[in-house]
C-alpha cells in the first residue's frame, strides 16, 4: 500500500459529507435527551428490544428504503416522484395475490392467519416484479425518450394510484397472512424491517462501490458529456437507477402494507416521495447530481424520522407536525444553499498566498 | 471613409492572468470611428479575454481603456451597453419564444393608457430593422421561427436600439451563416460603418477578414503580434502572423523526430476511406501507421476537430468506411473505440474532458474502467497504482491523487485527461489541441511525450492551431481547409508551404 | 385535403394545444349530454362553473408561475389554511371584510416568502413550495383541529347570491323555466382571468414573465442580459400566486361554508393539470392564460361526467386527469426535444420536416382524444355497479354504511341520522337526532345520549334543509377510500316528508355542495363515546 491509499481512508471518515447529517441527528437526539424523559430507554420484552429509539428506526424504515433508491436517481441529476405510487401498486399486487376475492367483487372474510392464496415467495416476487416494471417505465421515459425526470415520473405519480386501485378493484384488501405481516411487524431482537433495510443497503453499497456503477453514476451526474467521451453509456446508467428506485419502492410498499395490514391504494406512501427526496437532500447529495453517499441519505431519513418522533413524544398533534417538518427543511436548505455555504467557507478558509 | 484619424476606442497595455496561465500580456488595440476592425487569432490567443475586459465581464489586471478620449471601465455587460459598447455573441442571447419586436424593444416598450402599445412597438421594431439594418421581416413572429442569420440581425438591432452604440462587437457571427446570409450581414455592417459606428469583428474565416475589414489586429498566445491595414497585407502574411514563426527548440526536436521515424511501421494500422459526414466534413482518406505522428493542420473551423470526432465515433459517418488492423469498424461509438484501442483527447477539456467533482485518480481511470464494463471493477489499490504512475510520468502537480480535478490548474487538468487516455493503452491516440491554454514549459513536455508515445509503437494524431508545434511533433502533416482535406506532406516540410496550402491558391 | 389541414394547423400552431383542449372539453360535454338527459339542463352546465370557480382562480395564478419555468406546490395548503383561518376569525367575531383582506394579505406574504427563497437563495421551486405547503397545512391544525363552520352573514350573501346571466334570463322566463344562474366567485374568477390576460399581454411584467421561462433556463440568462428585472418579476409572480391561492381559498369557503385543514387535498395536482392542458408548457416560456380556462373546463366536465355516471368511484377522475395530463406533457416534451435536436439542420429542410411533424401530431393527437373518450364511455355504459363500501380488517375498518338502520330510525321519528366510520381511531358510530332535542349514539358496544333544546334541533334542520338547500336536485354523492386520519360520513335528513342522504369523505375536493356545511354543523353537537 502506498501513502495515497492510507490518507484516503482517514479522509473519508472526516469528510464533511457525512459530518453535517450526523451532526444534525446528534443535535436532535440531544434535544430528546434533555426534554423527553425516557426517550432513550430500551426495554427488553421476551428477548426483543423496544423503545423510542428503536421506534425511530422501525418507523423510518420505509423512508430509508426509498432514500436508498432515490439517492441514486438524484445522483444522476434526476428525481423520482412516483415512488409513493409504486409503493401502493406493489402493496396492491401483494394484497391481491394473497386474497384475490376482491377481484370478483365479493367480500371474502379471511380469519385464518395461515391462509394465503399464493405462497409468500410468489407474493413477494410478483409485487417486486411489478415494481421493477414501473421503474423500467420511468427509466425508459427519462433515458430513451428524454423527457425531463420531474415530468416523466409525475405521470406515474398521478396515474399510479389509479392503477393501484385498479389492481384491487377499488377495494382495500385486508392482509391477514401472518408470514407476510412479519415484514413490517416482526421482531427478532430488533424490528424485522431493520434487517430488510440493512440487507438492501448492503446490497446497494456493494453494487455501487464494489463495481464501477457508483463511479459511473457520479460521473454522469456531474458531466454527462465528459462521461460520454470516456465511454460511459449515460442511457444505460439512467435506466438502471430508475429501475432500481422502483424496486426499492416496491420493497418499501411491502413493508408499509404489512405494517398496517392493508393494501390501501389511496394512502400508502402518500407524501413519502417528498420525505425520501428530503432525506437525500439532508444527506448532502445535490439535486443537480454528482457525488452521493448512501449512508448520509439514511442518516438524513433518520433525522426526519427523529424529528417526527420527538414531536409526537412532546405531544405535538399529527398535522401540526407537517409545519415543523417544513421549518426543518427550510433550515436545512438554507444551510446547504450556495450563498450560506460560500459565506461559511469564506469565514473558515485560511488566507492562502498564490 | 469617414474621419479615420478619430480614435473612438483605445485599449492600452491590457494584461490578464488566470491561475497558471497568462491569458493576455500587454495588449493594445485601437478602433477608429466608422471603421471595421477584425480581431483575429487562433484558440487561446486571448481574443475573448480582451473583449471580456472591454465589456466588463472580467476586469483586466492592468491597463487602461479610453472611450472617446475618456477613461472608462465597464462594470458589467449592462453597464458596458449604457456606455455605448454593445456585443452580439455567437449564441444569440435573446429569448426565442418572444416575438422579434419584443426582443428588440422589451424593457423600453411604448405605453398607451397604461398598457403596452403593440402597434407602436411593432412599428418601431420594423422601422429599426429597416432603417438601421435594411432588413424587412414580420416582427410579430416569434424569434425562434427565424434562421440564425435573422436572429443575429435582431440581436444587432436590439443593441442599436437600446442605446446609441458607439462600438459594436460581433463575436464570430458568421459561423452559422451561409454565403448569402453573410453577404447580407456585411451589407448591414457597411451601413453601420457609414453611420459612424466602430465595429470589432471577430472571426476565423480569413476570406471574410479580407472582404470586410479596414484593419486587422492579430493576437497570438496572449500577445499582440501587430495591427495591419488590410489593404497592405497578404493572406499568407496574415496567416504566418497568426500561426507561424517558431520560437526555439526546433533542432533538438527534429533530432528526436528523425530517430523515431525509423520505428514507423509500413502497414497502416487504421485506414479511413471516403470517410465523411454530410454537412460536417467532406469524405477524406487517412492512413495511420504504428509509430507515427500525423499532424492535422488548418485554421479553426477547417474541420480538424470534426475529423477527429468522426474517427473516434462521437458522431457516426454517413459515407465511407474505417478499418482497424484490417477489420472494418461497424458500430462506431466512443466506448467501442476505447475497447478497440482508439482514444481521443477532446478539444474542450472543460465541457467534454474533466469530470470536475471527481478526484484525479477517478478521472484518470475513468475511460479504462468504462472499457472494462460495470462489473470488472478495478480495486482501489490498482486505481492508486495507475494514478500514481501517471502523476509521476506526466509530472502532474497535485497534492494527492484524491484532489478534486476542479482545483487543479488548466495545464494540470489537461495532463490528467491525457493520463486518462494513456491509461487505456490505446493503439491509436488522437490529441485535439492538447496544449491549449498551457504554459510553454508544459507544452514542450507534452510534445516530447507525444513523440515518445509514437516510439513506443502508438499511432498518434496531433491537432493544434500552432503550426510550429505541429511541424515539430509530426512525421507527416495533413492539411485541412473549409471542411476538406486538401493536402498531405511527409518528411521535412517547410512551414511556408503549409501556410500557403492553408491560405489557398491566392497568395 | 391532408395538405390543407396540416398547413392550416401549422400556421396557427401556437394555438393548437389550446384548441385541442377546448375541443376536448366541448366534445366531452356534448357526448355526456347525449347520454344523460340531466346534463342537458342549462343549470347543470352553469353549475360546472360554480363548482370549479376556485380551481379557475388558483389556476390563473399558477399559470404565471409555470410560465416562468417554476412551480408552486403550496396552493392546496394555502387554500386550506385560508378556509380554516377565515372560519375561525369569523367565528371569533371579526369583521368579514377585514377577514377577506387579511386572508389575501396572508396569501401574498406566504407567496413572497417562498418567492424570496426561490429567487435570492436559489432554492429549487419544487422544494421551496413543498415546504410552504407543509407549513401551511400544519398551521391549519395549529388553528383548529376540527372543521369549523362559517355562519357569517356577508359570506352567506357572497356565496348564495345568484348572479343571473343577462341574455339567458329573458329566454328562460319566456320558456317558463327557472333562469340559470352562476355565483359571485365565478364572476370573480372571470374578472381575474381577464385581468391576468391583460397583464400577460399588455404589461412589461407579463412579457418579462414569458421572457424568463423556457429554453432550459437560458432564457432567464438572456433576459438578465437584456436588462429585464428578472428577480423582481419572479418575486412578484410567486406573490401573485399566493394572492390567487388565498382568493381561491375564500371562494372555496363560500362554497362549503366551513374550514378544515383536510380540504383541498391533492388540489395542487388538479391546478397543474389545468394549466398544462391549457397549453402552457411545464418548462415555461410558452402558453396562453386563456388556455388555462379550457384546462379548468376539462377538469370540470370530467367531474360532472363522473358524477352523472354515478357508479364510478371518484378515483376514476384521478385516472382520467392523469391520462390526459400524461398525454399533454408527454407530447410537449417529445416535441420540444425534437425541436432542439433539429436546430442544426438546414432551415428549409427544418421547415418541411416540422410541417410533416405537425401533420403527424394532429393525427396522433386526434386519435388519442377519441381513444380516451371511448374508453371512458365504454366503461360507463358497461361497468357493473360496484359496492360503495369496502370491508374488514383488524386494524382499520371502513364499515358499510348502515343505511337500513338509518331508514328505520327515521321511521321511528328521528329527523337527522349521521353515520361515521374510519378516522384515526377507526370508529363506527351511528347517531340519531330527534325533534325533541334528544341525540342518541351507538357504536355497536356502547350507547350514549345527549339532550339539546328542541329549538336547537329545529333551527339546525332549517339551516341544513332550507338555508343550505339540502333538498335541491344538486345533491350527488362521491365516495373515496378515506385517508388514515379521515372519516367517512353518511347523513340522512328527513324534512317535511322528504328524505335526502349523502355520503362523503374528509379531505377531498369532490364534495357535494352544502354537505360540508351540514357536516360541520352536526359534528360539534354530537356526544362523544369516550368518558
Amino acid at each position: 500500500m502506498n501513502n495515497s491509499f492510507k490518507s484516503f481512508k482517514w479522509k473519508k471518515i472526516t469528510e464533511s459529507r457525512l459530518f453535517f447529517p450526523i451532526f444534525a441527528l446528534l443535535l436532535i437526539l440531544l434535544f430528546d435527551f434533555i426534554f423527553i424523559p425516557g426517550f432513550f430507554s430500551i426495554e427488553n420484552r421476551e428477548g426483543n428490544l423496544h423503545g423510542s429509539l428503536i421506534d425511530i428506526f422501525r418507523n423510518g424504515s420505509t423512508v430509508m428504503l426509498l432514500a436508498i433508491g432515490m439517492t441514486l436517481v438524484i445522483a444522476t441529476g434526476g428525481v423520482d416522484l412516483s415512488v409513493g405510487a409504486v409503493m401502493a401498486i406493489a402493496a396492491s399486487v401483494a394484497g391481491i395475490m394473497m386474497n384475490p376475492s376482491a377481484l370478483k367483487n365479493e367480500v371474502f372474510f379471511v380469519t385464518d392467519p395461515n391462509f394465503t392464496f399464493q405462497p409468500l415467495w410468489m407474493v413477494i416476487i410478483s409485487a417486486l416484479l411489478v415494481a421493477i416494471l414501473c421503474g423500467m417505465w420511468n427509466g425508459m421515459l427519462v433515458a430513451y425518450v428524454r423527457i425531463q425526470p420531474m415530468v416523466a415520473t409525475l405521470i406515474l405519480m398521478i396515474a399510479g394510484r389509479g392503477i393501484a386501485q385498479l389492481v384491487t378493484n377499488g377495494l382495500r384488501v385486508q392482509i391477514t397472512y401472518k408470514l407476510f405481516t412479519l415484514l413490517g411487524q416482526g421482531w427478532f431482537i430488533l424490528p424485522f424491517s431493520l434487517y430488510i433495510v440493512a440487507i438492501v443497503f448492503t446490497l446497494t453499497w456493494i453494487m455501487t462501490r464494489k463495481t464501477a456503477i457508483g463511479m459511473f453514476i457520479e460521473s454522469v451526474g456531474i458531466n454527462f458529456k465528459s462521461s460520454f467521451f470516456s465511454g460511459i453509456d449515460e442511457k444505460k446508467i439512467k435506466f438502471l437507477v430508475y429501475t432500481f428506485c422502483g424496486l426499492c419502492a416496491g420493497i418499501a410498499g411491502l413493508v408499509a402494507s404489512s405494517n398496517i395490514k392493508t393494501s390501501d391504494a389511496n394512502n400508502i406512501g402518500l407524501t413519502t416521495e417528498l420525505d425520501a427526496i428530503l432525506a437525500v437532500v439532508i444527506g448532502g447529495t445535490a439535486m443537480s447530481g454528482g457525488r452521493f453517499s448512501l449512508l448520509a441519505s439514511m442518516i438524513g431519513a433518520l433525522v426526519m424520522q427523529a424529528v417526527t418522533q420527538s414531536m409526537y413524544a412532546i405531544g405535538v398533534p399529527a398535522f401540526a407536525l407537517q409545519a415543523i417538518k417544513a421549518l426543518v427543511v427550510i433550515f436545512v436548505i438554507m444551510l446547504y444553499s450556495r450563498q450560506v455555504r460560500g459565506f461559511v467557507a469564506w469565514i473558515g478558509s485560511p488566507k492562502r498566498g498564490v | 471613409m469617414s474621419d479615420s484619424n478619430q480614435n473612438i476606442l483605445i485599449m492600452e497595455g491590457i494584461s490578464k492572468a488566470f491561475p497558471g496561465v497568462q491569458a493576455l500580456e500587454d495588449v493594445s488595440l485601437t478602433l477608429r470611428k466608422g471603421e471595421i476592425l477584425c480581431l483575429v487569432g487562433e484558440n487561446g490567443a486571448g481574443k475573448s479575454t480582451l473583449m471580456k475586459a472591454l465589456t466588463g465581464v472580467d476586469r483586466p489586471d492592468s491597463g487602461k481603456i479610453f472611450l472617446e478620449g475618456r477613461e472608462v471601465q465597464a462594470k458589467s455587460p449592462q453597464h458596458a451597453q449604457s456606455l455605448g459598447i454593445s456585443t452580439v455573441y455567437q449564441e444569440i442571447n435573446l429569448c426565442p419564444n418572444l416575438t422579434v419586436a419584443e426582443n428588440i424593444i422589451l424593457g423600453y416598450e411604448p405605453y398607451k393608457f397604461g398598457r403596452i402599445d403593440w402597434a407602436k412597438m411593432n412599428a418601431l421594431a420594423k422601422d429599426t430593422l429597416q432603417r438601421l439594418l435594411g432588413v424587412d421581416i414580420d416582427v410579430t413572429q416569434p424569434l425562434g421561427s427565424f434562421t440564425v442569420a435573422i436572429q443575429q440581425m435582431v440581436a444587432i438591432a436590439r443593441a442599436l436600439y437600446v442605446s446609441t452604440a458607439k462600438i459594436l462587437i460581433l463575436d464570430e457571427p458568421t459561423s452559422s451563416l451561409d454565403v448569402n446570409e453573410t453577404a447580407q450581414l456585411f451589407k448591414v455592417m457597411r451601413k453601420l460603418k457609414d453611420d459612424g459606428v466602430g465595429i470589432i469583428f471577430i472571426t476565423h474565416f480569413i476570406g471574410q477578414v479580407f472582404e470586410i475589414s479596414d484593419r486587422i489586429t492579430v493576437l497570438r498566445n496572449g500577445n499582440l503580434v501587430g495591427t495591419y491595414e488590410t489593404a497592405s497585407i497578404t493572406r499568407v502574411g496574415l496567416i504566418s502572423n497568426m500561426i507561424g514563426r517558431s520560437l526555439a527548440e526546433f533542432d533538438e526536436m527534429s533530432k528526436i523526430k528523425l530517430e523515431s521515424s525509423k520505428h514507423i511501421k509500413p502497414e497502416a494500422l487504421l485506414q479511413a476511406r471516403g470517410f465523411g459526414l454530410t454537412g460536417v466534413i467532406n469524405p477524406f482518406d487517412l492512413d495511420l501507421h504504428s509509430g507515427e505522428v500525423v499532424g492535422l493542420a488548418g485554421l479553426l473551423g477547417s474541420g480538424r476537430t470534426e475529423a477527429a470526432s468522426l474517427l473516434f465515433g462521437v458522431e457516426k459517418a454517413d459515407t465511407g468506411s474505417i478499418t482497424l488492423n484490417g477489420i472494418v469498424i461497424v458500430d462506431h461509438s466512443p466506448l467501442g473505440s476505447i475497447r478497440r484501442g482508439v482514444a481521443l483527447c477532446p478539444e474542450d477539456r472543460k465541457a467534454a474532458g474533466i469530470v470536475d467533482d471527481l478526484s484525479v485518480r477517478e478521472n484518470i481511470i475513468l475511460a479504462a474502467q468504462a472499457s472494462q464494463g460495470w462489473f470488472k471493477f478495478m480495486s482501489l489499490q490498482q486505481q492508486y497504482e495507475i494514478a500514481d504512475k501517471y502523476i509521476k510520468l506526466l509530472n502532474i502537480a497535485t497534492p494527492s491523487a484524491d484532489q478534486l480535478v476542479k482545483n487543479l490548474s488548466g495545464g494540470n487538468q489537461q495532463k490528467v485527461i491525457l493520463a486518462r487516455w494513456l491509461a487505456t493503452n490505446p493503439l491509436v491516440l488522437i490529441l485535439d489541441e492538447p496544449t491549449r491554454g498551457i504554459d510553454v514549459g508544459t507544452k514542450a513536455e507534452i510534445q516530447k511525450l507525444v513523440l515518445s508515445l509514437a516510439e513506443d509503437g502508438k499511432a498518434c494524431v496531433f491537432i493544434s492551431s500552432e503550426l510550429e508545434e505541429v511541424l515539430r511533433t509530426s512525421h507527416r502533416v495533413v492539411v485541412l481547409r473549409e471542411h476538406e482535406k486538401v493536402a498531405e506532406f511527409s518528411g521535412e516540410v517547410d512551414e511556408n508551404t503549409i501556410i500557403h496550402t492553408i491560405a489557398g491558391s491566392e497568395s | 385535403m391532408k395538405e390543407i389541414l396540416s398547413r392550416f394547423l401549422y400556421s396557427n400552431r401556437k394555438f393548437l394545444p389550446l384548441w385541442s383542449t377546448a375541443f376536448l372539453a366541448i366534445a366531452a360535454y356534448a357526448i355526456g349530454a347525449y347520454f344523460f338527459i340531466g346534463m342537458r339542463n342549462p343549470q347543470v352546465f352553469f353549475n360546472m362553473f360554480r363548482n370549479s370557480s376556485y380551481l379557475l382562480i388558483s389556476a390563473v395564478g399558477m399559470t404565471f408561475v409555470i410560465l416562468t419555468g417554476g412551480i408552486d406546490l403550496s396552493v392546496s395548503g394555502v387554500v386550506a389554511l385560508t378556509t380554516v383561518a377565515s372560519a375561525v376569525l369569523l367565528r371569533d367575531g371579526w369583521n368579514p371584510w377585514g377577514v377577506i383582506l387579511l386572508m389575501l394579505a396572508m396569501g401574498m406574504t406566504l407567496g413572497a416568502i417562498m418567492g424570496g427563497f426561490i429567487t435570492y437563495l436559489k432554492v429549487q421551486p419544487f422544494i421551496a413550495t413543498l415546504a410552504g405547503m407543509w407549513f401551511a397545512r400544519g398551521m391549519c391544525f395549529f388553528i383548529s383541529d376540527d372543521a369549523v363552520t362559517i355562519n357569517d352573514n356577508l359570506f352567506q350573501i357572497l356565496g348564495r347570491t345568484k348572479v343571473l346571466i343577462p341574455g339567458l334570463m329573458e329566454l328562460a322566463v319566456r320558456q317558463g323555466k327557472q333562469p340559470p344562474y352562476i355565483s359571485i366567485p365565478v364572476v370573480v374568477g372571470f374578472v381575474l382571468l381577464a385581468v391576468a390576460i391583460y397583464i400577460a399581454h399588455f404589461t412589461r411584467f407579463g412579457r418579462t414573465v414569458y421572457a424568463i421561462g423556457g429554453n432550459e433556463g437560458r432564457n432567464e440568462q438572456s433576459a438578465r442580459l437584456m436588462g429585464l428585472p428578472v428577480n423582481r418579476t419572479k418575486m412578484l409572480v410567486y406573490t401573485f400566486n399566493g394572492f390567487c391561492s388565498a382568493l381561491a381559498g375564500l371562494a372555496l369557503s363560500l362554497f362549503v361554508y366551513s374550514g378544515h385543514g383536510l380540504y383541498a387535498s391533492g388540489f395542487e395536482l388538479d391546478v397543474i393539470a389545468s394549466v398544462v392542458m391549457g397549453g402552457t408548457m411545464l418548462s415555461g416560456g410558452a402558453g396562453y392564460v386563456f388556455g388555462t380556462f379550457f384546462g379548468v373546463m376539462v377538469l370540470a366536465v370530467t367531474q360532472a361526467l363522473i358524477q352523472f355516471i354515478g357508479s364510478l368511484s371518484s378515483w376514476w377522475t384521478k385516472i382520467v386527469i392523469g391520462v390526459l395530463t400524461l398525454t399533454f406533457i408527454g407530447v410537449q416534451s417529445i416535441l420540444a426535444n425534437r425541436k432542439s435536436r433539429r436546430k442544426g439542420a438546414q432551415p428549409e429542410q427544418a421547415l418541411i420536416a416540422s410541417r410533416r411533424k405537425w401533420q403527424r401530431f394532429a393525427i396522433g393527437f386526434g386519435l388519442l382524444i377519441v381513444l380516451a373518450l371511448a374508453l371512458i364511455f365504454t366503461y360507463a355504459r358497461f361497468a357493473p355497479v360496484s359496492p360503495a363500501a369496502t370491508t374488514e380488517n383488524t386494524q382499520c375498518d371502513v364499515k358499510p354504511f348502515r343505511e337500513d338502520e338509518a331508514a328505520s330510525l327515521i321511521k321511528e321519528g328521528a329527523v337527522i341520522v349521521y353515520h361515521r366510520t374510519a378516522g384515526p381511531q377507526c370508529v363506527d358510530e351511528l347517531f340519531a337526532i330527534y325533534p325533541d332535542g334528544r341525540i342518541t349514539g351507538f357504536d355497536g358496544v356502547n350507547k350514549v345520549e345527549k339532550q339539546l333544546p328542541p329549538e336547537g334541533v329545529a333551527s339546525l334542520l332549517t339551516a341544513i334543509s332550507v338555508d343550505h338547500k339540502w333538498f335541491t336536485d344538486e345533491i350527488y354523492s362521491t365516495y373515496l377510500n378515506p385517508c388514515r386520519q379521515c372519516f367517512a360520513h353518511y347523513i340522512l335528513v328527513s324534512y317535511e316528508g322528504q328524505e335526502k342522504s349523502a355520503t362523503g369523505v374528509d379531505g377531498t375536493t369532490a364534495m357535494p355542495p352544502d354537505y360540508a356545511f351540514a357536516l360541520a354543523t352536526i359534528r360539534p353537537l354530537l356526544p362523544s363515546f369516550n368518558p
